[in-house]
This record gives C-alpha cells, structure tokens and sequence, in this order.
C-alpha cells in the first residue's frame, strides 16, 4: 500500500509542473501592461524612467526563461505572490474567499447527492418501467440546462412576488445564513444531481446480477437490508469516481452560481482580476483550482486502493 | 471453394454488414428520445440554414416604437430593448452556436483521436507523456482557463474554438487509448502487421473504425458541452463580438430586464440553448444504446 501512495505521490509532480507551465505561460501571453495595473492612475504622471524601475523590480525585463525559472521557484516555496491591485498577498485573499466557495460547493454536492442518489436508486428498481424511463428523461433535462439560465429562473420565481413567491432572497452572502445558501446551491447541484443519478443506476443495476446479491437474498435478509447494505455499498465506487472528477465542474459552475447569486467566493474574485490585468491573482486562484482537483483525485484514488486490493497491486 | 462459391463471398460479406448496420438503425429507431434528439437537431440545423428566409425581421432593425414589446402576433418572441425582433435574432444566433458547438467538438476530436491512437499504438514512454498531458489538462478549470484565454487571444471564433478543443481532448484521448490498446491485440490487426501493411495504414484503415463507435457517442454529448461552455463564457460577457449575439449574450442582457418584467428576453434564449443542448444529449444516450453490442440481448 505505501508503495502505492508513494507511485501517486510522485506522479503529481510531473503533472502540477505541466499545470505550471500551462498556465505559465497563459499569464505571458497576457495583453495589456502590468505596470500599469501596478501603478493605477499615478502611471500617466509617472517618469519613463521610474516606469522601467517597477518594471526592473518585478522582473518584468526578465528574458523569458528566466521568468519562468523563478516563477517555479516561488511555487516550490508554496509563494502566489501579491495582487498588484489589492496589495494583498495571493494566499490572502483565497484565505478569505475559499471557504465560501466550499461552503457553495459543499452545498450544491449535499443537493446533488440528496436528489441523485434516491433518483438513481429508484430508477435502477424499477427497471424499465415509466418511473425509471421518466426520472432518466428528467435527468438528462438537468443536465442540459444552463447553470446561468436556471439561477435567473430561480431568481425570477422563488424570490419575488411578480411571477412567483418571494421565499428566498434573491442574492447575497451572510455569515451562517443558511437560507441564503438554498437557492444557490440548488442551482449549483442541479445538474450535477442529474448526474449522479446517471451514475448511480447503472452502477446499482450492474451490482444486481452479482452472486453475492442472490445469495443475500436467498438468505432471506430483508429487502431493505440487502438494498442498502449489500447492493449500494458495492456500487458506491463509480458513484464516488463522478463525484471526484466534478471537482472541476463545480468549480466552474460556482463561478457562474457566485456572479448570478453576488457570492463572495473565489470565482468571484477571478473575474474583476482578469478585467484589471491582476495577473497574479488570476494564476494564484487558476492553479490552486488544479491543485485542488489533483489532490482530491490523489484521494480518491487512494480510496479506491484502500477498498480494493486488485488496484494496489497491478 | 467453387468459383461460384468466391463469386458471392463479397456478396454475403456485403450483407453481413448491412445486417450490422440495419441493427443499428433498429435499436436507434426504437429508442424514440434519441430520436427526437436527431429531429430537434435537424430542425434546428435547417432553422439556421434558411434562418434569412425564415426570419420575419433583420436581426439587427431595430423598432424604437416597439421596444420591449411582450410575445405578440406581430413580433412572435417578442422585442428587445431597441425593437429587435427576439425569434429573428434567436435563428441568426443558432448559426453562431451550432457552428461553434460542431467545430469545436471537430477539434477536440482531432486532437484526442489522434494523440489516442499514438497513445494507445506505441505505448512507453509516448503513451506516458501523453497520458500526463491528459493529466494536466484534466486539472486545470475548464472554465476559468477559458476565460483567462479569451482575455489574450480576443473572443473571436478562432480562439474559442481552439480553446474549447483543448479543454475537450483529454477525456476523448483516453478512451481512444483504451480502444486501441484492445483492438492491437487482436488478430486481423497481427495478420496486417504480417502482410506488410504500413503503421499508418493499419491505425487508420483497421485500428480507427473499429474504435470509432465510442467516439461518435461522446462527439455527440461533446457538442452539447461545447455549446454550453460557449453559452455560459458569453452570458459573462466574454463571449465572441459579433452584431448578431449568440444565445448567452442574449441572456447576458436580458437579465437587467428580469426585475422591470421582461422576462421574456432572458427565459426564452435560454430555454432554446437548453433544447438544443438537450437534443445533443437525447442523441448522445440514444446512440450510446444503439451502438452498445450487450444492450441487444436485453
């Protein structure tokens, strides 16, 4: 098993260093002055000279190369380096945003989860029939939906009296709120709901012809028991794969979820920072998303060792 | 053999393989939502082929009198803040959509059939670097890198399609991979090795239709993604500047009519992205069943 870990471990080196360099050099290709951004409105009244200094002092002059060498040597130092706008070092302001963009994350997951699952559950039970044919309809309508479009839908008939009823309010962030978090993370986990529920059938549906189910049943355990215990237990490891690999689209979808819903969060803050040319910020928040997708896969994959010894062993 | 027996052995080979293909057609057929995916699609298609004839109004005319006009009998959908007539505008955005949508799928599927199929073929080291490569752009946010490439490279059609290609590539490079690492082995791929046939020959004319199948089904559901990732990168305002808006940006400004009571502006594109997406999707799990060998049987 360590030895394992250890292959996983190693293997994210190569790939957060192409991350790097992907985005790298996304950041040089950047239009616009950063000197500029630096310096806001005192750049019109400034010397050349005393332009070409800020620009010296952040190694702007830099031949490419040498750029991109200390550009990876403050990532080894886990260094994001400091907003030219806010003044505010990088890690700062993903302190501050990061935990409202889990919180929205978490939340549109808890929804996903609480909508797939039974959907998907259900729809594998009942086989064939109309209430597997109709929630497999329903399910591939959320996917198809557009995460903006169904927040202003939201909006529109949840939250005043015009054309719905004023139940929730209609965007905004508050401390421990919780029903400020309903609609957005309804939104949010919608079409992620539909996928699980996606996942979920099949994955229940390819556990039920397997022996051991028969011999639950022929025991005589209640139907209930071997529904839960046996049969979704087992099919648990497609559905947590899905979950893991939405890391990204939910990042992106919080994106959109916290501009239409006015959310504090990260996606928030990466939007003003590209119209501002913040280039440090844009990279800082670009690659800690990756990060955070390479280590939760890194999870899950261990996960999967973990229950299952066929894998740690190939 | 007789000679009439090799007379009509391409015959009966012939008709094996429309066997094949009338059981796809069969188990397409019976499957009515995909279906009615293919003839959402078409329509839409034709919509936006013939959309300066079918169009009622330019899209661009604008009617000061009418502005804001609510769906009546005159403006079917509809008129936007300057008396645009909102279905005109919808069947000249469907060209910009759909294009974009089959283009940047086309490239994603260039790139990931390509890099799959060497990928999978020579396997070692080429195999490694190219799988690392599907790591890395697994884990950058598709859409955040989006938005970041737009700022550089300008959203015109060029770039979007070319970033949306590269974010679709790695998911579609893996399954190819996977293909081909089953189809090598077997043994008409051996026999053409034997007979002296070339790499290329052998990837393209043997390894590629046999591996196709997998691949049309996620071209489908790969359209209906890039569509949407267009919709969304334009409801943000960073979508590509054209005088007639594709259907995000229509969103994009209608929603500052939503509190005034306009919703039609908002609602109303965006439910004709969702369709169109849907049917994508609709076609995408239809022909997944269809192509699918084990779902006969059932």
């Amino acid at each position: 098993m360590s030895k394992y870990i250890i292959r996983r471990l190693v293997q994210i080196i190569p790939t957060m260093l192409g991350v790097f360099t992907v985005l790298f050099i996304l950041a040089y290709l950047m239009p616009g002055d950063p000197v500029r951004s630096v310096l806001g409105e005192e750049y019109k009244r400034m010397k050349p000279e005393v332009v070409e200094g800020v620009r010296d002092q952040l190694g702007l002059n830099d031949p490419f190369i040498v750029r991109y060498a200390k550009f990876l040597g403050r990532m080894v130092r886990l260094d994001l380096g400091e907003s030219f706008i806010l003044k505010q070092s990088v890690w700062d302001i993903i302190g501050y945003r990061l935990p409202r963009t889990i919180q929205l994350m978490a939340g549109g997951m808890f929804v996903a989860l609480l909508i797939g699952l039974p959907a998907g559950i259900l729809a594998a039970e009942k086989q064939y029939s109309w209430v597997d044919h109709g929630l497999m309809l329903l399910s591939l309508v959320g996917v198809s939906m557009p995460v903006f479009w169904l927040g202003l839908l939201a909006q529109l008939l949840l939250t005043q009296e015009k054309y719905g009823i004023a139940l929730f309010p209609v965007a905004g962030y508050e401390e421990g709120s919780v029903i400020h978090m309903i609609l957005p993370s309804l939104v949010l986990g919608t079409a992620l709901s539909a996928e699980i529920a996606r996942v979920t059938r099949s994955s229940m549906l390819e556990v039920n012809s397997k022996d051991y189910i028969t011999t639950a049943r022929s025991k005589g355990l209640p139907y209930r028991v071997v529904l839960l215990r046996h049969q979704l237990r087992n099919a648990l490891i497609p559905i947590i794969t899905i979950v893991a690999l939405d890391i990204g689209y939910l990042l992106g979808g919080s994106l959109v979820t916290e501009t239409i819903f006015n959310w504090p969060g990260l996606g928030r803050a990466i939007v003003p920072a590209i119209q501002r040319q913040d280039t440090p910020v844009i990279l800082g928040i670009l690659i800690f998303g990756a990060f955070m997708f390479v280590i939760i896969n890194l999870l899950t994959d261990l996960i999967y060792a973990l229950v299952n010894p066929r894998i740690r062993f190939a | 053999m007789t000679a009439a027996e090799q007379l009509l052995l391409p015959v009966a080979l012939n008709t094996q393989r429309v066997n094949n293909r009338s059981r796809f057609w069969m188990a397409f057929r019976r499957n009515r939502v995909a279906v009615f995916g293919l003839v959402l699609i078409v329509l839409l298609g034709l919509m936006a082929l013939f959309a300066p004839i079918i169009a009622p109004f330019n899209p661009i005319e604008q009617h000061i009198i009418d502005r804001l006009k609510a769906p009546n009998a005159q403006y079917l959908l509809g008129t936007d803040e300057l008396g645009r007539d909102l279905f005109s505008r919808l069947l000249y955005g469907a060209r910009i959509s759909l294009v974009i949508g089959f283009v940047a799928q086309g490239v994603s599927m260039l790139i990931g059939i390509s890099l799959g199929l060497v990928s999978g073929w020579y396997g070692g080291w080429i195999d490694d670097v190219i799988m690392r490569m599907t790591d890395i752009f697994f884990a950058i946010p598709g859409l955040m890198f989006l938005i970041v490439w737009v700022t550089i490279f300008e959203p015109g059609p060029l770039s979007i399609f070319l970033a949306l290609g590269l974010i679709g590539w790695p998911g579609l490079a893996r399954v190819m991979r996977g293909q081909v690492l089953t189809i090598k082995e077997l043994e008409y791929v051996t026999s053409a090795q034997a007979l002296g046939a070339s790499t290329p020959h052998i990837l393209v004319r043997h390894i590629l239709p046999n591996a196709i199948a997998p691949m049309i089904v996620l071209a489908a559901l790969g359209v209906a993604g890039a569509i949407l990732s267009e919709a969304t990168l334009s409801f943000l305002g960073l979508g590509i500047q054209v005088p007639n808006p594709s259907w995000g940006t229509m969103v994009q400004f209608g929603k500052n009519y939503l509190p005034t009571g306009q919703w039609w502006l908002a609602v109303i594109p965006g439910l004709v992205i969702m369709l169109t997406v849907l049917g994508f999707n609709f076609l995408g799990d239809g022909l997944r069943d269809a192509l699918d060998p084990n779902a006969y049987s059932k």
